[in-house]
């Protein structure tokens, strides 16, 4: 990953967290003194790296892992603000990334029952759920959303 | 990649799929920490294959099914 592309890949995540949803790439561009064609094709490289997803038709943000672009089953409050996870992991990866406490809620996707969770100091309020990882790690990026 | 209230939810859930791996949610959350607590860091540069799995590997999270590719 070159340096350049590292620098765009940071700028989108800050864009994220300040704004609280992902950044258009006008957004970004505008930040980067780039044209957007530009952070289009720098987002692609990123994408085809794995640093972050695109969606489907490649031109907007659709997970900037752990957050995720759309709503989810897992919201986490941390740092003052609501935020869409991609999954449980991601859940308590937003919290890790903004270095944050947080909440999180979710259902069982068993029963539907609510499910909340406080985390302090990385640790968890609620010890007796359980994550389950369906696909093993070699497939996990075959179809990350699904993932 | 979900949370459940118990085995016995998970086991309902997946029906006739094949289980994948279960963890304990502070498991989890240790792994979420170490793997994404560098995220928003200025100086942050790509996770190696090797850094990753050693991340796994700290955590007992070992065998076939948790090999990066």
């Amino acid at each position: 990953m070159s340096p350049a592309d590292i620098a765009l890949r940071n700028e989108t995540y800050r864009a994220f967290v300040v704004l609280g949803r992902a950044p258009s790439a006008d957004e970004v561009a505008a930040a980067t003194e780039s044209t957007a064609a530009e952070v289009h094709e720098g987002w692609r490289r990123l994408h085809d790296e794995h640093a972050l997803v695109l969606n489907t038709a490649g031109t907007e943000i659709r997970m900037a892992n752990p957050f995720s672009a759309v709503p989810t089953a897992y919201r986490v409050r941390a740092s003052d603000r609501w935020w869409y996870a991609n999954c449980a992991w991601d859940a308590f990866g937003i919290c890790a990334s903004l270095q944050s406490n947080g909440r999180i809620e979710a259902s069982c996707p068993d029963c539907g029952e609510p499910l909340a969770i406080a985390v302090e100091d990385e640790q968890p309020d609620e010890s007796s759920l359980l994550f389950h990882c369906l696909l093993p790690a070699r497939r996990w990026w075959d179809d990350i959303v699904f993932t | 990649m979900n949370l459940f209230r118990s085995e016995e939810h998970i086991d309902r859930w997946l029906g006739l799929r094949c289980p994948g791996a279960t963890m304990p949610v502070t498991t989890l959350s240790a792994l979420a920490h170490a793997w994404w607590g560098d995220r928003l860091s200025p100086q942050w540069k790509p996770h190696s294959r090797q850094q990753n799995q050693a991340i796994l590997d700290r955590l007992g999270l070992a065998g076939d099914f948790w090999q990066l590719p």
